[in-house]
């Protein structure tokens, strides 16, 4: 993990690139605490359904969310790739999102940045957890809001 | 200078200061004479005023220091104690708390002078017709004094600090004397660079080099002081040496990491102005002047040196001073959770081995070592997070004194048990609740005085309140000798409410009518006082002690008195639970609330109400079937018999139904984090030998 957190030149943000299905999603490095191998998850009962339980990381509890439901996507079909992205956040605090896949780690600078504007045309609670695109190569990456998605709203 | 990082220190040294003065006070009250008593508020009132002087707050400082005065007269027996200077004192205590909440919040005390306070305490002063003339002056003096301080402040930005050294006969003829003798007096500032971290170290070289040139007079603060690093980083010496002045400040600033020196030759005219002040309070304090002068000098150091020395030389003046260490929680917190996962990889490696042939027993001895050692060194660390209640309790003598001034209504707190320990975050969080059952009881509790006298108690209402050990529990408990709870009067209440029906009320037991107290809004007293009946009530009381996983309940006899009783868990991290398993998922109860295990054949079972109940040695118990509870699928077909856990609520029992029993253990509370926190039932999370997780059930929501 050391070599991932190196200083971050000015105007450069390191994203970890992750799949959910065919579309790639950018997490910004500086939330990630953490990427470990999909773990037993124990279930808490009443909850949200996309609140998937809550795992054991190295003797602290941590709440795991599957990203898949909360975008409105199908049940996350767990795999060899499946992995569990620990995000340390300010308001939030330690969760756990459950990803199909981890790629790769890019680094993006600000001109390639691009923000969204809300009324794409993509439907509407998909776009909600985009805060902006990133080109890497010929490839986008969207960018995720990690407040809008770990936001509990009920 | 950045005090800033004193902050926390100096409001939690204060807090203590005022408490003590607050307890002291009141038992100046009881006691005038005490001359303990006196000596022990002069010191706190002495060391409260140099610490918000070291604050750089001046308004503190000076209604301390007018108080500081009044205890030095009381001391000195020029004034006797009356009733109305207590509560003036009380009042400059509550200013001195409003000063204290005002920089708990903003770091800075506000705009208020409290001058009328300061003016009574004058009047106190001005009041003994003895030292009148001189008092006036006197007090004039200090005022002025303290003005001047502020201006000079901003001004010369205060560098030679060691001008505010107070200078005494002894040092003037000291002063003389070197005067004759051609020697030199110097008043100096030192100040240590603010990364040095010895600074006790560098401070004692600096003295050494002082004392090569020549010898010290004084010093602020106290030599002793200075050695216990006492002090921010600067401190004044007073020096009388035969060398120049340069010589001196060189001598100082080739010790290293010493910032500056400041300071100049004194003079006559500095003795003048210093010890004008000085001695006539000199002069006030002790009219048989020979004697004043020792006696102030002793005065001074004693107080310098804090209650810490007190103990020697007053041998009658009781607090002990413990030996200790501020801790920050959280360093005690992760101290905590060390602990705690140690005791998991424990637990994994017994439940590693449990399985296999136990032919290697020293393995197995190694473990049980590990085992002792373990839950050891839980205990000792739990037991540095135990306080005393007697931080929070020993506010309420005084909070009593007041109620019963403004309740017209005589009556006295005893209490017991104040050194039974808990948790720091249970001691945090307790005092608003017992403070309400406080008011409570001399509020609706207690009859007037007159109605008393009628029904033939005494005419003082007594109100006790009782602290002690349980078991796994601490109970305090707030008992008074009032009238009781009016069960009629509640019930009417609730019914005129519409808190409950007419037909509900009938099938009421007793108990359960009392137990709407708790309902919020609920104030049966007629007449709302200042006091208490505001609607923030009761039921307030019972969510903050549930939050502290607490129970509390009432037991009332009308005419006798009424005992509130609050049950408290004496630890919250650890505790001792059965595993059971529902469905496919272990979950634990804890066991303090576990009554017995059943073994119940379904057709048992009864309905009533549409609910399902057993009927066990003669009491009608409901059950719950956790599985639906969780939403797990029962792994047992409806016909088999069932595992039932009773598990008790204060007077309730409830029966749960689970699969299986898995066994007793020693579980770790973790936090379930905000996510899953709205899952009412389940209280936490823990961490099984296997690296599991397993949720924590709350019997007392369920049931």
């Amino acid at each position: 993990m050391d070599e991932l957190r190196v200083a971050t030149e000015l105007d450069t943000t390191q994203y970890i690139v992750i799949k959910i299905g065919d579309e790639s999603y950018g997490i910004n490095i500086a939330f990630v605490d953490n990427i470990v191998r999909m773990q037993h998850i124990t279930r808490v009962p009443k909850v949200a359904s996309h609140i998937k339980g809550v795992i054991n990381l190295r003797g602290i509890v941590v709440p795991v969310m599957s990203l898949r439901l909360k975008m409105g996507l199908e049940e996350d079909v767990i795999t060899k790739a499946t992995r569990i992205i620990i995000l340390k956040l300010e308001t939030q605090g330690t969760v756990g999102i459950i990803v199909d896949e981890v790629r790769e780690v890019i680094t993006l600078d600000s001109e390639h940045i691009e923000k969204v504007a809300q009324d794409s045309t993509k439907s509407p609670e998909h776009v909600n957890f985009v805060s902006a695109v990133g080109k890497t190569g010929d490839e986008l990456v969207s960018l995720l809001d990690l407040n809008t998605i770990t936001l509990e709203n009920e | 200078m950045d005090v800033s990082q004193y902050l926390e220190i100096f409001l939690d040294e204060t807090k203590e200061h005022l408490q003590n003065l607050n307890t002291q006070i009141l038992e100046l009250e009881q006691d005038s004479e005490n001359m303990d008593t006196v000596n022990e508020i002069f010191r706190a009132a002495h060391s409260l005023k140099g610490m918000a002087g070291t604050m750089g707050y001046k308004r503190m400082q000076n209604l301390t220091h007018d108080m500081e005065n009044v205890f030095s007269e009381v001391r000195n027996g020029n004034i006797k104690v009356q009733p109305n200077m207590i509560d003036i004192l009380f009042q400059c205590l509550d200013a001195l708390e409003g000063y204290l909440a005002n920089i708990q919040e903003s770091s800075d005390e506000g705009t208020d002078d409290n001058e009328p306070l300061i003016k009574a305490l004058n009047d106190i002063l001005n009041g003994n017709a003895g030292a009148a003339a001189p008092k006036k002056e006197d007090a004039g003096e200090v005022k002025s004094e303290a003005k001047e301080e502020k201006k000079e402040a901003p001004a010369s930005d205060s560098k030679e600090k060691w001008m505010s050294i107070k200078l005494g006969e002894t040092e003037k003829g000291l002063f003389e004397k070197a005067k004759e003798e051609g020697q030199h007096f110097y008043g100096i500032t030192v100040y240590v660079q603010e990364s040095c971290i010895l600074k006790a170290a560098r401070a004692f070289l600096v003295f050494k080099a002082l004392e090569e040139k020549g010898e010290i007079v004084l010093s602020n603060p106290s030599t002793q002081d200075i050695e216990d690093e006492k002090f921010e980083f600067d401190f004044s010496v007073i020096v009388v040496t035969p060398e120049s002045f340069d010589d001196v400040v060189a001598a100082i600033k080739s010790v290293s990491e010493i910032e500056d020196a400041f300071g100049r030759e004194l003079t006559e005219a500095d003795f003048g102005k210093a010890t004008d002040g000085d001695s006539e309070e000199e002069a006030a304090e002790e009219p048989a002047k020979e004697e004043a002068k020792p006696a102030a000098a002793e005065e001074k150091k004693e107080t310098k040196e804090l209650p810490a020395k007190a103990g020697d030389k007053k041998p009658a003046a009781k607090p002990v001073v413990n030996r200790t260490v501020r801790v920050d929680i959280e360093k005690l917190d992760v101290l905590m959770n060390l602990v705690s996962e140690l005791i998991i990889a424990k637990n994994s490696l017994v439940s590693s081995t449990s399985g296999e042939d136990t032919h290697n027993s020293n393995f197995n001895e190694q473990i049980e070592y590990l085992e002792s050692v373990t839950t050891n060194l839980h205990e000792s660390v739990m037991k540095v997070r135990m306080v005393p209640i007697e931080s929070v309790v020993s506010k309420f003598p005084r909070m009593i004194r007041d109620m019963q001034k403004s309740l017209g209504k005589k009556m006295e707190l005893h209490m017991t048990g104040e050194e039974t320990e808990l948790d720091r975050t249970v001691v945090d969080e307790i005092g608003d609740p017992l403070m309400h059952l406080l008011r409570n009881a001399a509020d609706h509790g207690l009859e007037e005085t007159a109605v008393r006298l009628e029904r033939g108690k005494p005419e003082v209402g007594n109100i006790y309140l009782d602290a002690y050990q349980d078991g796994n529990n601490v109970v305090i408990e707030v008992r008074d000798d009032g009238n009781g709870i009016d069960v009629s009067k509640v019930r009417d209440k609730a019914i005129s409410r519409g808190t409950i029906t007419a037909e509900q009320a009938e099938n009421m037991s007793d108990k359960e009518i009392v137990d709407l107290l708790f309902l919020p809004s609920f104030s049966t007293k007629e007449q709302v006082s200042e006091i208490s009946g505001r609607g923030v009530g009761l039921d307030v009381v019972k969510s903050k002690i549930e939050a502290l996983s607490g129970e509390v309940e009432v037991k009332t006899k009308l005419g006798e008195g009424s005992t509130w009783i609050v049950r408290l868990p004496l630890t919250l991290a650890i505790i001792q639970a059965l595993m059971v398993i529902v469905g496919d998922e272990k979950y634990a109860i804890s066991l303090g609330s576990i009554q017995t295990i059943e073994d119940i054949s379904p057709s048992d079972i009864k309905l009533v109400q549409n609910k399902e109940v057993i009927q066990l040695r003669g009491t009608v118990i409901p059950i719950i079937r956790l599985s639906d509870v969780v939403d797990a699928t029962s792994s047992k077909s409806p016909e088999d018999n069932m595992v039932v856990v009773i598990v008790k609520k204060g007077d309730r029992l409830a029966g749960l139904v689970v699969d299986e029993l898995i066994g007793q253990q020693e579980i770790v509370i973790k936090s379930l984090g905000k996510f899953v926190s709205k899952c009412k039932f389940i209280s936490g999370a823990t961490i099984l030998g296997d690296g599991e997780v397993a949720l924590i059930l709350d019997a007392n929501a369920l049931i």
